[in-house]
């Protein structure tokens, strides 16, 4: 239908170009106007406003139209004039069909004339060398032109026609043209296609062959990195319930040792734990040459037994031997001297202080220093020597200045507090193997203003804090308490003089203090204590009050050098002194009860511990003096020379806590062992009506007994006064 | 009799005291050890009868934590020979009678 309506104009154009025009043009418009109706009827549903009223009949009436290729309008027999020949001559058939457009492809058909004189072309080309065969080819072409000319024109123009419906309409005319002269070229070059074999076989989509080359490929390469693994380790066991069991049972025991190890080391070192690093180091000691440690233990013992076979003379001498003249001598004794301790750097000391372990009765600490204000020494040392190893000390430990006094605790026996010349404290724990102290005080912000003559343990604190008193030359007594990693100090008493201020410089007006030289707890009473002065007073003090004096005993004219509570009788003291004597005091009574003039300074008296009527002293002229008030009230029992009159002192003594043993330091920083005879060791017989009474009611009994003779009357003291003076 | 029923009783009473986690190798860091070890209690703990659901456990959540690729054994007695990578084993005893060995291969 529509290609019809399409076909119309280019009708009409060729019928003006022809010349007969009107008839056409009618013919034209009643064609047009059926076929408007044809196409109101196809579309019902839009009714135009304008829409022909037609009766039902014509309505229903049937047009039957038959679609045909032929176009019956195109008239047939066309003429035109030609005045050449002065003659009407029919003019060619118009076509029916029109062409649209023509659209030139690339391929060609086969037998196209230009895939004809393409072949050609190439068939000239390949056949260089044979062109009589060329020759042949083409009269050949020539002959058959004619034959097929009529279906080609034919063919050809359907074929444009079904192609091009679609085209534009404009370029009709010249398209006619070119069809026309296209063919007219088809026709020309016909021939040449029909080559038989000869020619090559053109390709299709069953007969073609394909051409292709490949170009190198570019190489690949692979590159990568591996990391290293991890790690790896391999690790196998074996588990039973016992192992279990074991592992368990061996973990437990060793908590069990740590805890213990632990509770050891809180004792020994919770409160001297001065700074983790001491724990440390004397680990790292303990751990850095255990084999050091172990030969050095083996060496220990080595020596010690070949010192028990030196001197295995003096060691069974010290066990058994007891002098048998005591028999025959009433109310005398000896004194026999056992082993000379000394170490070789402290020869030129001063043996200051002597303390007896406390818990082990064969060891006792010894101090060096210099009791001489003009010939100090700026090395002091502190030796424990043990009865087992005469020749060298077991534990030796210096600091740079005199060390004057020491006290072992009476309960953790391995502190050991020591004064020094300086005013300076310090204490040891000679358990461990560092020479480092745990405890010092502050030679800037805590310490005495002169020499610490003695110190001495308190009974530890409620809180379980060690701590310890001092007295010193200031004048003032310190108490220093262990704190966790420092020396807590305060001040107990200062030992102010009975005098008149006396003006200072700038018009202030001096309190005089006197100088502490000695000092000693009650055994009873912890508050209680008593301070020996250089002045020669003794003060009776409590720790709970700091300004006055409990009791003041006028008891020496020089200073005095020692108070010793007795073992047995705590109210009964006994001093000593630089002016030659020793008195013995009862708690409260300013007179002594006994005194006794030994004829030079009296560097030290103890009460022995197995008696409470027996006590010793040393004087500087390397005597020893031994007192049995039991037995004789007015001389001693036994006085004997130590050491060389003319060349040494003697300094210090000491009883053996176990044993009836003295030990007797010399200034020459020796000390001598001496043995008591029986007759210095005489043990009260218990009377007749009681027999079971132990042994200490007895001494007290006996010490009672003695002093009620001298109590009562006062007068009688004094004959016993003048006696021993002028003796 | 007297003894052994006393030599008894010391036993029981030790036993109960052993329920403490007990480590006999360890190589972690000390942060990932504490942690490990605490899982191990917990899921020991959890599945006191079930040791397979205890080292499920264990390794999905060390899984979890420190990355893939964990292994668990729980158990009261068995054998093993394993590789595992450094700083990654935990082998240690638990309640007296479990066995807990875990490390890390991948």
């Amino acid at each position: 239908m529509d290609k019809k309506a399409g076909v119309k104009p280019t009708k009409l154009r060729a019928m003006v170009k022809h010349g007969s025009v009107s008839k056409i043009k009618g013919d034209a418009g009643d064609q047009n106007d059926t076929e408007n109706e044809i196409l109101m009827r196809g579309r019902n549903l839009m009714i135009p406003e304008d829409q022909l009223e037609l009766p039902e009949k014509e309505l229903s009436e049937e047009l039957a139209r038959v679609l045909t290729t032929v176009n019956h309008q195109i008239p047939k027999n066309l003429v035109e004039f030609s005045f050449r020949e002065r003659s009407f001559i029919p003019s060619p058939i118009t076509p029916h069909d029109v062409m649209l457009l023509q659209y030139v492809g690339t391929a060609l058909h086969k037998e196209s004339p230009e895939a004809l004189l393409q072949l050609e072309a190439e068939y000239i080309e390949g056949a260089e060398h044979g062109p009589s065969d060329a020759g042949k080819a083409e009269k050949k072409e020539g002959e058959e032109e004619g034959e097929g000319e009529d279906d080609e024109i034919e063919g050809d123009a359907d074929g444009d026609a079904e192609g091009d419906g679609e085209a534009e309409v404009d370029a009709d005319g010249v398209d006619d043209e070119d069809g026309e002269e296209k063919i007219e070229t088809k026709e020309d070059k016909k021939g040449p296609p029909q080559r038989g074999g000869k020619a090559k076989k053109l390709t299709n989509q069953f007969n073609f062959c394909e051409r292709a080359t490949l170009t190198y490929n570019n190489p690949f390469r692979d590159q990568g990195a591996q990391t290293t693994p991890p790690p790896q380790a391999t690790f196998c066991d074996y588990i039973n319930q016992w192992i279990v069991y074991d592992a368990y049972q061996e973990d437990y025991e060793n908590q069990q040792n740590m805890k213990e190890k632990e509770k050891r080391e809180k004792m020994t070192t919770a409160q001297p734990k001065k700074e983790e690093g001491t724990g440390r180091k004397r680990l790292d000691k303990h751990s850095v040459d255990p084999t050091t440690y172990r030969m050095f233990q083996a060496a220990k013992i080595l020596e010690r037994m070949i010192n028990q076979n030196t001197y295995d003379e003096i060691a069974q001498d010290y066990r058994y031997w007891e002098d048998p003249s005591d028999e025959f001598r009433e109310a005398e004794g000896t004194l026999l001297p056992l082993w000379k301790f000394s170490y070789e750097k402290t020869k030129k000391l001063n043996v200051t202080e002597i303390c007896w372990n406390p818990q082990f009765y064969d060891l006792f600490g010894v101090t060096f220093g210099s009791f001489d204000f003009n010939k100090q020494v700026n090395e002091g040392y502190l030796c424990l020597f043990t009865m087992k190893n005469p020749s060298y000390p077991e534990y030796i430990n210096s600091m740079d200045s005199g060390m004057m006094c020491l006290d072992f605790h009476p309960v953790h026996p391995y502190l050991v507090v020591v004064g020094l010349y300086d005013g300076t404290v310090a204490v040891f724990n000679v358990q461990l193997l560092t020479k480092e102290r745990q405890y010092e005080s502050d030679s800037v912000s805590n310490k005495h203003g002169g020499i610490v003559w003695q110190v001495c343990w308190g009974k530890d604190l409620t809180d379980g804090e060690m701590h310890f008193y001092s007295v010193s030359s200031d004048g003032k007594v310190y108490n220093w308490v262990l704190m966790q990693n420092e020396l807590a100090q305060t001040l107990v008493i200062t030992l102010y003089l009975d005098m008149e201020q006396i003006p200072g410089p700038d018009g202030t007006m001096v309190k005089i203090t006197g100088c502490g030289t000695a000092i000693a707890f009650h055994p009873k009473e912890p508050l209680i204590f008593l301070v020996g002065t250089e002045e020669g007073n003794i003060y009776k003090c409590s720790t709970a009050y700091a300004s006055i004096y409990l009791f003041t005993y006028e008891a020496h004219h020089m200073p005095v050098h020692r108070i010793d509570f007795n073992k047995f009788a705590p109210e009964i003291f006994i001093s000593c002194s630089s002016d030659w004597r020793v008195k013995i005091w009862e708690d409260g009574r300013s007179d002594p009860l006994f005194m006794f003039d030994l004829g030079c300074s009296v560097g030290d008296v103890k009460w022995a511990p197995y008696s409470s009527t027996v006590f010793a002293a040393v004087t500087v002229d390397g005597k020893c003096h031994v007192f049995d008030l039991n037995i004789n009230k007015y001389k001693a029992v036994c006085v004997q020379s130590i050491v060389s009159k003319k060349r040494n002192k003697l300094t210090r003594l000491s009883f053996n806590h176990k044993l009836p043993i003295i030990m007797l330091g010399d200034n020459k920083g020796s000390i001598t062992t001496v043995k008591l005879s029986p007759n210095l060791r005489i043990k009260p017989k218990p009377p007749k009506k009681q027999q079971i009474i132990d042994e200490r009611t007895l001494e007290i009994m006996k010490l009672e007994k003695l002093l009620a003779l001298v109590r009562e009357p006062q007068k009688i003291t004094a004959p016993v006064d003048e006696e021993s003076t002028t003796s | 009799m007297a003894e052994l029923g006393d030599a008894k009783k010391e036993e029981e009473s030790k036993k109960i005291v052993h329920t403490y986690p007990l480590v006999r190798k360890c190589d972690m860091q000390d942060e990932m050890k504490s942690e490990a070890m605490e899982l191990c209690v917990t899921a020991c703990e959890k599945h006191a009868a079930n040791n397979e659901a205890a080292a499920r456990m264990i390794k999905e959540m060390m899984d979890k934590k420190f990355g893939p690729s964990w292994h668990a054994v729980v158990g009261e007695g068995f054998g093993f020979e394993i590789s595992y990578e450094c700083k990654s084993l935990l082998y240690m005893f638990f309640g007296g009678n479990v066995a807990i060995c875990i490390w890390k291969c991948s």
